[in-house]
């Protein structure tokens, strides 16, 4: 199950933080600061998994941010890291050549896009195409 | 669609971004930030402001609280916002409300009503966005509420709802698993529904329950089955493809229930080798995706009932993880070799330069894997290496989480495996040295337990070698600074016992000692009561072998220091040892008789000696006593223990009340004092107890206690001794329960398989090797051969098994308990971080961090070669699979789609715009767009304008 994903640029400025599991106001800000310490200055060629307390944090850097997606320690690292490449995938087609300061606008219509892909901590849906269609239907109404 | 046509913000809102984009520092940042928040709090509360405004205050309260500001005050308005009629204002209120309020806070209640209403709206969006809200806000007492209009969701046309709502169904039973247990056929229905993406959803919540108790879904392995055949033939929508597989995360899920379901059971595993087997086969190994696949697949191998084909094909696939050059991969095969030991150990041996590579390998996460790897299949041939390689790599870690854990493994294969005690005492004192109070107290006792002991009853030389030998390496040892407090008590206690067995040592110089350890601890009374113990035992041994005693002056001054001292164990024990030197020889042989912590004492528990009295007692007309038990009306009563057993391995809430603890038993009953004939386990525990009353509890609930007192279960400290009642199910017990969820441990790291093979040999199979790496491996995987030859752990690891029968059960137990407690006050900050990171990140360069954007280009790429045509680079070069394009049917990407999958595509630095495509028009005018809002790039960030996938 996926407890938490967290996009942050590399001085670590939060672009978006949902969470999955109930956490104290002052817990999520050290988590968050926790992770961006962690993946920020790790050797490219090292593992995109880190250990973080009793769960793994996968992540994984585009340009200059860094999507940590928090899961727990059974789960399939690789199939995670894909997600995360999905994910961008999907706002890079809705966003159009997607960049941080879209990220950072729009920042609202991103946590839309995730509610439609991960829900629950888990994803629910992984056909781009439904949903960018959903998506396409919530626009509709701005 | 996108966002094209503008960022859709007002002026005010893009010149706040900017602003903070802009700060030079924190506190610049503050400022604006609390600016902001003051004009939010007049905007929101002036009754006057349009609705369409106050959508954009509400995204702006967001932005602010993202930036770790507090934003409570505008809670109640995005709550208001969820009421209103208009669509766009009441999804924005619900996104906000989801993102703002936990499930336990107090305006849940408000919305609740709402969401009632909105999941029967006609609109699909509004009940979309309900049910988004309903998997984030509703808590176990609000379920009911909701719960059939979400299973009459189930129903609806539109597949997003019915998605949605399975998720849902899903959240409830995590929360509350007896909620829907009467649904779990709706979730067998939602199977068989039209859309995958319902499909998909459905294997969440099924998975989980399959997870809690596969037997009732055996009948299902047959459609699981299918499903995957299905999904492997590529019947899906071709939507679900990703990077040319298809549905690869469905598949992942489909193995990872097959796996659950095949088990121990020969009969469902061999319906799916086939299925697997051509999965394995299928999946393309260049892609991600697809060695994600592979390596579930293999996980699903090693846990079906053995297969010798899907056995050899998993061995080859672990074979490629473990020759690439990607961390990633490596770390997978090393993971499914993992697997695949407890099947086949001899698999591991071919493998056996690729494993020491990456146990030397400088990234941390792939060491520790390879750890948890040589755990697995540690033997009596080379625990030895392993356990001095883990120490080594114990000492010079910081992350007290990870330490901990190592040191307590550590501690379990010598305590198994160990050749021989003179080892496993060495072992011990390193493992003492570095994290004794990382590790459980149990070991030091077994520690303790084992040099009283010795080998066995007939050698009665070797037992007195060894602990001649333990006391001379303490002696060695206690000059050292900072021992930890557990390994200075273990050390007080064999010097007192047999410091002076031997002869070699005198009494005084002993006494002198612990005197020392007494005096450089004055803050640790446990360390002092352990010294004062000691030199108790040393006075009364000579006391009883008649030679005349003489107080040393240190002794008397420690004595008298004690009495004064505000702990009562102390001055007792100072006050006993002052008594001591008035008796005569056979008094004192009798109080302290040599060398006898193993003699068994006779206790009588039931206390018949007082019978007499007591039938006299209530011949005058005294209360006859009722078991506290009876006087609770409990029936059952579980004691510590099993709180301790079943706590760590729930990850998930537990909502039922915690059963009223028994109070222990033999934590009440107070030890003849401190004699050496003592069990032994006593002593300290007696120790422990009175002077830190807290630390027995603390290991079952120690999660919890950094939080608020729970009293449930801990005895009154005044007035009747009873127990308070843990309130039924109060919503403050689960804050609790949720705070355990994140730093609890895994408990599954503590399983240890038993299968061990012992037919490795030793062959060197590869020339150009550096010789220590190849009798690092010789030692690893080739010693075992020469293992009928050693001398086996016998005697005395029976021994030890017999003694350890509970030790291991319960440091098993402990060990995710101790992993906890260190964490106690919250985990460091700096402990998970590598000791390496320097906080250099405002100094970074910024044309560095420009070709950082290009994701490790490597130096060696010239940088006028255009990445992406180097097709030779293709499967060579895992580690830029961060830069690795997306295979997507976009426009923009890169033209030469056989490059992109493993990322032989090093995107040029200095043309960026060549990846743009026939896109570039688009992005020129997001450029422009940006300019003319007025926004720059700040100094900081230069890479705001990058496309994240070019």
């Amino acid at each position: 199950m996926i407890r938490f994903i967290l996009l942050q640029n590399r001085q670590g400025k939060t672009r978006l933080a949902k969470y999955y599991i109930p956490l104290e106001e002052s817990e999520l800000h050290k988590v968050e600061y926790e992770v961006h310490r962690l993946v920020v200055n790790r050797d490219p060629k090292f593992t995109n998994f880190v250990e973080f307390r009793t769960h793994k944090v996968i992540y994984r850097r585009y340009a200059g941010l860094f999507f940590s997606l928090c899961v727990d320690i059974t789960d399939n690292e690789l199939a995670y890291l894909e997600s995360i490449h999905l994910f961008v995938e999907i706002l890079d087609h809705f966003f159009t050549n997607v960049c941080e300061l879209d990220l950072v606008f729009n920042f609202h219509k991103v946590y839309l896009i995730l509610d439609e892909f991960i829900l629950a901590g888990e994803l629910q849906e992984t056909s781009k195409k439904a949903i960018i269609e959903r998506m396409g239907e919530l626009e509709k109404l701005d | 669609m996108g966002s094209q046509g503008g960022f859709g913000q007002s002026k005010e809102f893009l010149d706040l971004i900017k602003s903070i984009g802009e700060s030079r520092s924190k506190a610049e940042e503050d400022r604006i930030v609390l600016r902001e928040v003051e004009t939010l709090k007049v905007r929101l509360n002036d009754p006057n402001t349009p609705k369409y405004k106050l959508k954009e205050y509400i995204i702006r309260l967001l932005y602010v609280e993202m930036l770790g500001h507090d934003a409570s005050f505008g809670y109640i308005h995005a709550v208001k916002m969820t009421h209103d009629e208009n669509l766009l204002l009441k999804r924005t209120g619900y996104l906000a409300v989801t993102l703002f309020l936990n499930e336990d806070h107090d305006l849940i209640i408000l919305i609740v009503n709402t969401i009632q209403k909105d999941l029967k709206s006609d609109n699909f969006l509004v009940v979309c966005a309900a049910l988004n809200a309903v998997c984030r806000l509703i808590n176990e007492e609000t379920i009911p509420a909701v719960l059939p209009q979400v299973v009459d969701l189930l129903g609806h046309q539109k597949e997003a709802v019915r998605k949605k709502a399975v998720m849902a169904l899903h959240r409830f039973s995590q929360k509350a698993p007896g909620s829907v247990s009467h649904l779990v056929s709706n979730f067998r229905k939602k199977l068989c529904d039209n859309d995958p993406g319902v499909m998909g959803a459905a294997l969440c919540p099924l998975f989980d329950l399959i997870n809690a108790d596969a037997d009732k879904y055996k009948d299902l392995v047959v459609s699981f089955v299918n499903i995957l055949k299905q999904v492997a033939e590529r019947r899906l929508p071709k939507s679900y493809d990703y990077h040319q597989m298809p549905a690869p995360f469905i598949q992942i899920k489909l193995l990872k229930i097959l796996s659950l379901l095949g088990t121990g059971d020969k009969k469902a595993s061999e319906q799916m080798y086939t299925i697997v087997g051509d999965i394995m086969r299928k999946c393309d190994s260049t892609s991600n995706i697809g060695n994600a696949i592979l390596y579930e697949s293999i996980c699903c191998v090693s846990s079906l009932h053995p297969n010798p084909k899907l056995l050899e094909a998993a061995a080859d696939a672990i074979a490629k993880f473990l020759k690439s050059d990607s961390h990633n991969l490596k770390y997978l095969g090393i993971d499914a070799l993992t697997r695949l030991i407890k099947i086949n150990p001899e698999i591991a041996e071919q493998h056996q330069l690729a494993v020491i590579d990456c146990l030397e390998d400088p990234d941390d996460t792939l060491k520790r894997k390879t750890f948890d790897l040589l755990y697995k299949m540690t033997n009596s041939s080379n625990v030895e290496v392993i356990v001095d390689r883990m120490i080594e790599y114990m000492i010079s870690i910081n992350d007290s989480h990870y330490k901990t854990e190592i040191a307590s493994r550590c501690v379990e294969l010598a305590e198994q495996f160990a050749p021989n005690n003179q080892w496993f005492i060495q072992t011990m004192n390193k493992v003492f040295e570095h994290a004794a109070d990382l590790v459980n107290a149990k070991v030091a006792h077994n520690l303790m337990k084992l040099i009283a002991e010795g080998f066995g009853e007939d050698d009665d030389t070797a037992d007195s070698q060894l602990r001649s030998s333990a006391v001379e390496s303490y002696l060695r040892i206690m000059g050292e600074p900072k021992l930890p407090s557990a390994f200075l008590q273990v050390i007080c206690w064999v010097l007192g016992e047999y410091g002076i067995a031997d002869g070699k040592y005198s009494a005084s110089y002993i006494i002198g000692k612990l005197c020392d350890v007494a005096e450089a601890h004055p803050d640790d009374d446990t360390v002092k009561a352990y010294a004062v113990t000691g030199i108790m035992k040393i006075y009364s041994f000579e006391i009883a072998s008649g030679k005349p005693v003489d107080l040393l002056p240190e002794c008397q001054s420690l004595i008298e220091e004690m009495l004064a001292s505000h702990s009562t164990d102390l001055q007792q024990r100072a006050y006993e040892l002052q008594s001591i030197f008035t008796l005569d020889a056979q008094a004192a042989k009798k109080i302290m008789p040599m060398d006898s912590t193993c003699d068994d004492i006779e206790i009588d528990k039931n206390l018949s000696f007082l019978d007499v009295y007591v039938q006299q007692a209530i011949e005058n007309g005294a209360q006859p006593y009722i078991p506290e038990s009876e006087r609770l009306g409990i029936s059952s009563v579980s004691d510590f223990r099993s709180h301790d057993e079943h706590e760590p391995s729930t990850h998930a809430l537990r909502f039922e009340a915690y059963e009223l603890p028994k109070p222990s038993l033999p934590h009440n009953i107070p030890p003849v004092l401190a004699s050496s004939t003592e069990l032994v386990p006593v002593e300290p525990s007696y120790v422990i107890d009175i002077l830190h009353p807290t630390s027995a509890p603390s290991a079952s609930d120690a999660g919890s206690s950094e939080l608020k007192l729970r009293l449930d279960g801990v005895q009154k400290k005044w007035g009747r001794p009873t127990y308070s009642s843990p309130a039924p199910s109060s919503s403050s017990t689960d804050l609790v329960k949720v705070q355990n969820e994140t730093p609890r441990p895994d408990s599954t790291g503590s399983s240890k398989p038993k299968t061990r093979d012992t037919s490795y040999d030793s062959r060197k199979q590869q020339n150009e090797i550096p010789p220590e790496k190849q009798k690092l491996a010789a030692s690893l995987f080739g010693g075992s051969s020469k293992s009928e030859g050693r001398h086996p752990p016998s005697q005395k690891n029976t021994k030890t098994q017999t003694h350890t029968s509970d030790k291991s059960r319960s440091s098993k137990a402990s060990a995710p308990d101790t992993a906890v407690k260190p964490s106690q006050p919250p985990p460091d900050l700096l402990d998970l971080g590598e000791p390496s990171i320097a906080s250099s990140v405002p100094s970074v360069d910024p044309f560095k961090q420009f070709e950082g954007l290009f994701d490790f280009t490597q130096e060696t790429t010239p940088p006028a070669s255009t990445g992406g045509v180097d097709g030779a680079s293709k499967d060579s070069d895992f580690t830029s699979l961060f830069a690795d394009m997306s295979l997507s049917a976009q426009s923009h990407i890169d033209p030469n789609p056989e490059s992109n999958g493993l990322g032989g595509s090093k995107v040029e630095p200095s043309s960026p715009q060549l990846n743009k495509g026939p896109n570039l028009k688009e992005a020129l005018e997001k450029d422009a767009l940006v300019r003319q809002v007025g926004v720059t790039p700040s100094g900081q960030n230069p890479n705001l304008f990058k496309d994240l996938l070019g």
